[in-house]
Order: C-alpha cells, then structure tokens, then sequence
C-alpha cells in the first residue's frame, strides 16, 4: 500500500502542472518583437494594465506615426486581444494533457438484512494505467499544438500591424488628399468668381458663366466625397487601433513619405517568406503534431483499457481480503484502425496545406513585389517627370499670362491639371506604402533594409488657404462629413 | 543710322555716264530747274550727239539679251520720250539721284562693270531683331530681313547674281518692274527655282521710275512670312516733280512670332501679332528726321501677307505722289492725312515738313498697333477684381488681375514674360510711355539737325502743350467739372453708368 501511495502521489505531481496564462503570449511578444521591433501585450485586466492605457492615451496624444499606429493596435486591438485568449485555452488544453486521469474509488457495503451475520463490505482503488505509458507522447501533441497555436496568434499580430500599416498610409494619403481637392475648389471657386465679374462688367454669356460656375460646384462635391472617404478611412483605423471616445482624436500631421531612394534588395524574398512566416511555420508544426498523434495512436493500437488497483473485501463472516486488481481491455474488435486512418489522412492533409501555403507565399510574395516595383516607377515617373513638367507648364503659363497672351482661366486650368498630377502621385505613393505593407506581411516581417522615406517629397508649390476662408466647406461641417473628432465632444 | 545714305557704288561722275542720256527730253521737267538739273540736260544733249556719231556700239547694246525699247506711254512712263537708246550709263547717286534713307535698314551695294550695274543678293537664314527683347530666326538677303534696299536709275541696265543659301529652292520676283518675261521669277513659270547652293543671273534694263519691291516667288506663303522680300527704288533719269529733300523708304509686313518662340509661322493667316516698318517693331523703330521746311518724300510699300495698313501721319496733310504704277499726274494727286497701302502694293507720299515737333506716323488699325497681342486673352475691361487678386494668389502668388482698364499699363508693369518676347505695347515717350507698339514710328522735324541723327524729344514752345487745366481756369470759363455733361436739346440720350 505504502509503495503504491508513493507511487501515486509521483504520478500526481506529474500531472498537475499549474497554467500560466502568460507563457504563450510572451511567446508571441518575442516573435513579434523580433519581426516589428515592437511589444504587444496582453489586457487581462489587471492593475498594471491602467498603466498600458496610459501610454496609449500618451502614444494618441503626440501625432500619431506608422510605427506609433502600430504599438497602438498591438496594446489595444480588440480582435487580437480575443486571439491571445485563445492561447489561454490552448494552455488550457495543454496542461489538461499532461494530466493523469483520476483514479477512482469504489466502495460498497453489505448489511444482513435477516438480523443475522454481520455487515459485508468491499473497497477498491482503481487507476487507469494507459496513461502511464501515453502521457509523454499526449504531452507533446499538446505542447505542438500550443505551439502551433502561439504562432497562429503572432501570425494574425502582423497581420493586424500590415493592415494597421496600409490603413494608416491610405489615412496620410487621403488627408493630403482632401487638401488637394481643397485647392482645386480654390481654382474652380476663383474662376467661377471672374467669370461672375466679368459677366457684371457685361463682357461674358451667360452661357460662360453658369459653365464655370457649375464647375465650381462639381468641385465642392468632389471635396465633399474625398472630406466623407477621409472620415471612413480614419474610421478604418480607429476600428484596427481599438479606439473610441475621446481617444479617436489622434492625429496625423506627417506627410506620406517619398518612395524610397533604392530598393529593398528583393531578391530572396521567396525564401526568407519560407523562412519566417509564422503561419507557414505554424502550419509546419500541425503536420508535426498530427504525425505525433498518430504515432500516438500507432503504438497504442493494442492496448485496450488497463486499470490496475487494489481491492479490499469482507466477507460475512469470512476473513478480510485484499489485493490487487486488473483490468484489461483485449483489442480483439477495435484496434484504433479508424482513428489511425483518421490521423493519417489528416497528417497528409496537413502535409499538402503547407505545400499549398507554400506555394501560394512564394506567388504572393512575387505579385507583391512586382506591384511594388510598377507602382514605385510610376510615383517615381510622376516625382521625376511629371510633376516638374506640370510646374513648368503652370509656370509658363504665368509668364504666358503675364505677357497677356492667354486670360486666368487658362492659367487656372493649368493649376488644376497641375494638381491632379500631384493628386495622382500622391495615389502612387500611397499605393507604394500599402504595396510595402503587404509585402511585409506575405514576408514575415520588415523588408531587408527597408526605410521609410528616402528622396524628398515634392511640394505643392503653393499651399492652400485654410479650410475657414472656403465659404462652402463650413457646409459640409454642418453635415457631419468632417473629421470624427467633433463627435466626442457632445 | 537714318543717315546711312549711298552705298559702294562709284561717286563721282564720268564722261561715259553723261553719253546715255537721250538726245530729245521732249517735256520739261516741272518745277524749277536746279543747276544740277540743267547741267545734266545739256550733257544729255552733248551726249545725243554722241550717240548718234556711235550707231555701231548702239547696235552691240541692243544686242544684249533682255534689253529692250521702253514701252511707250506705259503707265510707268514719267512723260518724257526715250527715242533711241536701249540702255543708258549708271544713273550715279547725289549726281542723278538723291539717295533714299532706309530706316533701320540698309541698301544693296553694286559696282558697274561694262556700264552695268552689278548687285549681288544672297538669300539666307538671318537672326534679326524685330524689337529690343524679340529675336527671330527669319529668312532674308545679305544678313539683313528685310533685303537691303535696291536702289537704281531709270535707263540703268540692273544685273542682279541670286545666291540661294536656304535650304530650300527660292526665287526672286522683282515686283512691279517691267522686264522681259523670262526675268519675272515665278518659280516654275518664269524659270526653274534656284536650288539651295546655285547662283542665277537676272538682267533687264530699268525702264520706268518709281517704287517697286522685289521678294520671293517660291513658296511664297513661306518664304514671304519668313521675311524674303526688299523694297527697290528707282530715280527718274532726271528729276520730277519739286526737288525732294529727305526721301524714305520703308517696307510694311506682318509676322506671327508666339510668345516665346523665336520663328514666324508662316501657316498663320488672320493673326499677326507682329506689325513692322522696315521689320522693325515700334518702340524698335527709327524716328523720320528731316528739318524744318523740307520736302519730305515717303515711299511705302506692303509686303503683308494678309493684310492693307492705313498709314496715317499727323501734323501734316500729303499728297499721294506715286503708286507702285508710277507718278501720279498733279491733277490726280489727293491731299490725304491717311494712305492706304494695299497688300502687293506701293504708295508715295509727299509733303513739306514746315511744322516742328514730334508727330506720330502710324497704321491706324488699332491691332496694328499692337505688339504680340494674345487674341485669346479675356476681355477685363470693367471687371472689378475685388478679394480676388488674394484668393487667386494663395494659388498662384504671382497673379495680378490685367487688363480692366485696357492695355495701356503693359509696357510699365515689368512683370516677368516669356523669354523673347516684348509687352504689347510701350515706348517711352517724352511725356508718358507711349501706349502703342508695332506699325508705328515717329517723324521728327526741326528747326536745327546735326545731322540725321536722333534729335531727342521735341521741346513744346511755351504755351503749346496740352496741360491739366486749373481751378482758376475752369472757374473763368464757367466749367463744372461735376455738372452732368451737357448736350444740345433733342440729342439722343446716352445713359451714362455712375
Ligand atoms: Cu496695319
């Protein structure tokens, strides 16, 4: 009894490993620290966790950058925060794996019920003795699992830090955007306005008047729609970030950054996809784990149930008994052939996924680069060419003007074109930016060598007045198509 | 400069020269007779004589290809009879001829081999200078747009050697000369083009006075708006009419050169924004100097493309004296303050320069006398900018609303414009800038010259300029400046704008 007690109790302490809750997500911090250069961390709700949202209010208040983006919906995605629960529960199964099932207790009594003889009863002690042999190999199905989970979750992490990226240039862009508009409302605004003069002094049509003036207003309403897709795209960023309240009224003053001077080298972009993309390692790690159950399974295939006990029984009268006891399952019917073809289909389908992953990232990776290289040469074209022969034309123009060959409306037009250059330059870089962004996340983690911001941005040559001069954009206050600031200060 | 008077030819004098004249000059010539007039007719006579004694080297003249018997009675004969002679020694400058002045151009140079008169054109790509600040690549004869002046002597035998160094074949067309056939230079009908590195020869005798021009006849769309023409002046052997003392001569053309561009384009047709005398753009051109009491001749010829110029000269009624067909009879002559010179046409003037002062001379169509004119700028006038010089510039700092009061600020505003190019108008004047550019040029006459240099500004005597009128003198005369302007009853009414 003694020996078996010890035994017991040995076997106990193997099996009851305590959870901690924090081990997968410290996992991922490292391997999206090691990818981004950034923590995340998790919202148990804890008193330290006031702490976290300190520096977030701290990370809004200044303007806010890529990488700040980023930290952001890292601490407060609430999407990511509900994956690392997952870890818990993968935790959960893990340490629920690396337990041994309870024994059980059986205890019966008998009483005379003719007034004769004394009272029967019987005790036994049974423990499933399986486990004993298994639990090594359950273990490490568990661990993998977790594991596989861990990367899963990291996986979605960057997943969430590229779109965060992508939201956030797309955000820069149209705030540019919306200010370019603003100028080509000017322009529209400044002609309709001579044309109203020179239709006083009675030199035009009005044929010529309600044309320009019509013009105008077209361009009121393209600055509207260009105000309302800012506000969705903010709205885009304020959901990956996690924000609501008085915390969406971060904001963003720096200017989408020039395509970079040279190139990432991309040359062995396939491979290092391979490499450290977590959801392919991920998937590596499932086909490994579905392999260990099935050894798993293969090498218990002709054990049946093993219980081994002790047993202590008292006969009427009779002398008290005890000893051992065994049971014992014979696999005659089922010897696992089901589960085992289970798993053995599912570990090739394991297999195949991960070539399909592949696969598909090496492809992913090619397409995300070659959009990358094409939209870096159409935003260097527009720097380079484009927007320097546009200024010349808008400064020719003025010369041309001031030489009285041609009237302001043709200088204004040439303003627009101009600025619908710059306009479609700007929708090439942001393009790039996003471009960038995925390619980071079919990649893994950051470009070799890549920084943001290399040649200087060009200027638009002449900025526009403030919003507040424009007499019809205060409308469009009214109509709530603004920034999504205001809202929270009701 | 407006100085510039004769050119290589020999000076002085030869008994040969003196033996071409006829031996009959049946009319007279009208007003007086100079003593250089009746030197000439009695070694005309001399010579007659001569001529007669000579048939043998009559007879080796008249073989001479080209050369023939005057037309007579033709409209370019001045009244006297030519009885005999086929062609007559060179007429010699200051001797038979005053020579004309050129402003801003030049005359074509010639020397008499064999008592011919030897010119030597060579037509080529010429960069020239319409006006301070306008440059163009244009196409003319011996580095000059227009072609130096040709300047001969009725009776001269004119041989003219034509060096075409365009890239193109050229001809040369000696408008409204009477001359053989052959010699007419239309390419293709008169004669086969001169191929660009070819020299042709052109020879015919002069048989008529008056102005004439010569110019391309090839490609004439082309080569005519690229500059290739020249006015060509011939003196009556002997004088007609009062004795002239200041004779100019001055070719009218138009151009199409855009802002910014440094080449006429021939294809334009209707808009010229650029109005010449002498290919020359006010305020480029020179000032017509003479002195006071003078007998002014002006000899005008349009080689437009498109279009006639009204030529209009204050402080002076003229008289029209000559077309490009030759003098008009006295009787015919018109006093006019305005000559319209027709597109292919010359036209003469003549006056007696008596009233001192700087007097405007001019084409009286208003574009013409404009510089580079933008057709396409919006009318401003009246229009009242208001706020929105400020709004525009926040698009473009530099803009300036123009134009509201007219064109009359362009030259003084000092904007920046497109490299060779020059502001519409705007010269400097005495008094103001002067609000008109192109076809427009200034006669100056004086009391006193030192030479025919530029004399400056004319100083207005004492109470002979126009002033603003004082308090003192409005009050005298009983002037309301604020009263409503007043009409004579029953005048249609004009509604005025306040
Ligand atoms: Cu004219």
């Amino acid at each position: 009894m003694r020996v078996h007690a010890l035994g017991l109790a040995a076997l106990l302490a193997s099996g009851c490993a305590s959870i901690q809750k924090e081990r997968g997500h410290a996992e991922v911090t490292s391997l999206v620290e090691e990818r981004l250069g950034r923590k995340t961390r998790w919202n148990q709700g804890r008193p330290e966790d006031a702490e976290v949202a300190r520096h977030l209010d701290t990370l809004l208040a200044e303007d806010l950058t890529s990488d700040r983006a980023v930290e952001v919906a890292l601490l407060n995605n609430p999407a990511l925060q509900g994956t690392y629960e997952d870890l818990g529960v993968s935790q959960a199964d893990m340490v629920q794996a690396g337990l041994l099932s309870n024994p059980t207790l059986e205890g019966s009594i008998g009483f005379p019920i003719s007034g004769r003889g004394v009272s029967e009863h019987e005790f036994s002690l049974v423990q499933s003795f399986l486990d004993l042999f298994t639990l090594p190999l359950r273990k490490r199905v568990a661990q993998e699992q977790f594991v596989a989970d861990t990367l899963r979750v990291a996986h979605e992490t960057l997943a969430t830090a590229a779109e965060v990226r992508k939201t956030f240039s797309e955000v820069q862009a149209r705030q540019q955007l919306v200010e370019l508009r603003r100028m080509v409302l000017q322009a529209a605004e400044a002609a309709a306005e001579l044309t109203t003069r020179l239709h006083e002094a009675g030199n035009i049509t009005e044929l010529d008047l309600a044309t320009e003036r019509a013009a105008a207003e077209q361009a009121r309403l393209d600055l509207a729609q260009e105000e309302l897709a800012l506000v969705e795209d903010r709205e885009h960023l304020n959901r990956l970030l996690g924000l609501w309240g008085p915390r969406t009224q971060w904001t963003l003053s720096a200017k989408l950054p020039a395509v970079p001077e040279e190139e990432a080298a991309l040359e062995k972009l396939e491979s290092l996809a391979i490499r450290q993309r977590l959801d392919i390692d991920a998937a590596r790690k499932q086909s490994a784990l579905l392999w260990n159950a099935l050894e798993l399974a293969r090498s218990t295939r002709f054990f049946g149930r093993v219980e081994v006990g002790v047993h202590t029984h008292r006969d009427a009268d009779g002398p008290r008994l005890f000893g051992p006891t065994l049971s014992l399952e014979l696999p005659i019917f089922d010897q696992r052939q089901s589960l085992i073809a289970r798993l053995e289909a599912q570990h090739r389908q394991g297999e195949r996924r991960l070539q399909e992953l592949s696969i598909n990232a090496r492809s992913e990776v090619r397409a995300a680069r070659a959009r990358l290289l094409s939209l870096r040469l159409v935003a260097e074209r527009y720097r380079r060419v484009v927007l320097p022969l546009r200024e010349k034309v808008v400064e020719q123009s003025q010369l041309q003007y001031n030489a009285m060959q041609l009237g302001l409306f043709q200088l204004l037009a040439a303003r627009r074109e101009q600025v619908e250059a710059y306009r479609a330059y700007l929708e090439a870089v942001r393009d790039y930016w996003m471009a960038h962004a995925e390619l980071e996340r079919l990649v893994g983690g950051r470009l070799p060598g890549s920084s943001a911001g290399g040649a200087e941005q060009p200027q638009v040559p002449a900025q526009p007045a403030p919003p507040e001069t424009q007499p019809g954009h205060g409308q469009h206050r009214d109509d709530g198509t603004e920034s999504p600031h205001e809202h929270t200060q009701d | 400069m407006s100085t510039r008077k004769t050119d290589t030819g020999p000076d002085s004098p030869s008994s040969d020269a003196l033996s071409g004249e006829p031996a009959d000059s049946g009319v007279q010539p009208e007003g007086t007779l100079t003593r250089r007039s009746m030197l000439a007719r009695t070694g005309a006579t001399l010579a007659g004589g001569a001529l007669l004694l000579g048939g043998a080297s009559a007879q080796a003249q008249a073989d001479v290809p080209g050369a023939r018997r005057p037309r007579e009675g033709s409209a370019a004969d001045t009244g006297r009879r030519y009885a005999k002679q086929d062609w007559q020694a060179p007429g010699m400058p200051n001797r038979d001829y005053r020579p004309v002045v050129v402003p801003n151009g030049t005359k074509l140079p010639w020397k008499v081999v064999d008592g011919v008169k030897v010119f030597h054109l060579v037509a080529e790509e010429v960069e020239h200078e319409l006006a301070p600040g306008l440059k163009a690549l244009c196409w003319g004869y011996n580095g000059r747009v227009h072609g130096p002046t040709i300047e001969v002597v009725e009776g001269d035998r004119f041989r003219c050697y034509v060096t075409n160094r365009l890239p193109a074949p050229t001809t040369v067309h000696w408008h409204g000369i009477l001359l053989p056939n052959g010699m007419d230079g239309v390419g293709g009908l008169n004669q086969k083009a001169i191929a660009p590195g070819e020299t042709f020869r052109y020879e015919f005798t002069i048989r008529q006075a008056g102005t004439a021009m010569y110019h391309s006849h090839h490609d004439e769309m082309t080569q005519i708006a690229l500059g290739l023409g020249g006015m060509f002046v011939i003196h009556p052997r002997r004088p007609v009419g009062p004795r002239i003392d200041r004779d100019f001569a001055i070719m009218l053309h138009e151009w199409r050169i855009d802002v910014g561009t440094r080449r006429p384009n021939p294809n334009e047709m209707t808009d010229f924004n650029l109005l010449t005398m002498n290919a020359r753009a006010f305020p480029g051109t020179e000032p017509l100097v003479v002195r006071k009491g003078e007998r002014v001749r002006i000899r005008l010829g349009n080689m437009s493309p498109q279009d006639h110029h009204p030529i209009h000269l204050h402080g002076y009624q003229f008289r029209i004296t000559e077309t490009d067909g030759g003098r008009i009879p006295e009787a015919g002559q018109w006093p006019e303050t305005t000559v319209l010179v027709p597109v292919g046409s010359t036209r003469t003037i003549e006056f007696v320069a008596d009233e001192p002062g700087d007097w405007a001379f001019h084409c009286h169509m208003t574009h013409h006398v404009m510089n580079q004119m933008g057709h396409d700028f919006p009318n401003m006038v009246g229009v009242k900018p208001g706020g929105l010089d400020a709004k525009v510039r926040t698009l473009l700092p530099g803009y300036m609303t123009m134009g509201q009061t007219g064109m009359a600020d362009m030259g003084d505003m000092g904007m920046a414009v497109p490299p060779n190019s020059i502001p519409m108008v705007g010269g400097k004047g005495k008094h103001d800038s002067i609000t008109m550019g192109g076809m427009f040029t200034v006669l100056k006459v004086r009391d006193q010259l030192d030479g025919y240099g530029d004399p400056g500004w004319y100083e207005n005597p004492l109470g002979t300029l126009a002033v603003a009128a004082t308090g003192d003198e409005l009050r005298r005369d009983g002037v309301d400046v604020n009263a409503p302007p007043q009409v004579e009853p029953g005048a249609p009414e004009n509604r005025r704008r306040g």
